[in-house]
């Protein structure tokens, strides 16, 4: 099954990807010559990434430091990517998801799709997100700018 | 028989720790975990409400039997992302 969870220190940048990770960093192109009958193949991949916004609460910060219990949580993401791609035939899920702190502006959550068909990666991402900010054992604290 | 449970976010910053112990009669349930944690913890108290135990790296039901090797965390609103 076509599923990978990386818990990564501080931001997810290109460079942080782990070279086995299967995630492309630059833009797709398609095959000189796609073989036209591989069933498995995907015709959608969806990337998600997620920011740090520059304040919380209208407090400007530093960075969000988030905690993670890895453990439990790689395996609650695990789970739940292995019921949505169970559940509507998704190709692979990867995600990525830092420790520790992340500035404003940098990436803290990366999840890549792909899926035969647009409609069931898009559905997938958004449950995705929903269930991880629900269920995942995963805690940010904001890092204030105006506090010494 | 004392128990150990792992603390996060901000239950970790009411209790000033990142575990507490749980005194409980042998061969606890889940329930007995959290009515420990409630009674002997008042500081977590006001999380107990919506905080969720978990038994090794899982969400626990609260019918769950402990074992004193189990790893327990209780696990308090998330906000990763």
């Amino acid at each position: 099954m076509n599923i990978r969870v990386t818990i990564i220190d501080g931001p997810i940048t290109p460079s942080a990807v782990p070279a086995d990770s299967g995630i492309s960093t630059t833009p797709a192109r398609p095959p000189a010559t796609a073989p036209p009958t591989v069933p498995a193949a995907p015709g959608a991949r969806l990337t998600f990434e997620g920011l740090v916004r520059p304040d919380e609460d209208g407090r400007p910060i530093l960075a969000l430091d988030y905690q993670v219990y890895d453990p439990m949580a790689t395996r609650q993401m695990e789970s739940i990517a292995r019921a949505l791609l169970e559940e509507l035939g998704l190709l692979s899920i990867t995600i990525l998801h830092s420790r520790g702190q992340v500035r404003p502006a940098q990436c803290s959550l990366r999840i890549d799709i792909t899926a035969r068909h647009r409609a069931e990666a898009i559905t997938a991402m958004a449950r995705f997100i929903d269930q991880l900010k629900r269920d995942v054992p995963i805690w940010k604290t904001p890092i204030f700018a105006d506090i010494g | 028989m004392t128990l150990r449970v792992l603390l996060f976010g901000a239950e970790a910053r009411l209790a000033a720790a990142p575990a507490v112990q749980v005194h409980v009669p042998d061969r606890p349930l889940i329930r007995d975990i959290r009515d420990a944690l409630a009674a002997q913890h008042p500081a977590l108290s006001a999380s107990m409400a919506h905080a969720r135990l978990a038994r090794n790296h899982a969400f626990a039901n609260p019918d769950e039997p402990v074992s004193p090797d189990d790893e327990l965390a209780l696990i308090g609103l998330v906000s990763g992302g």
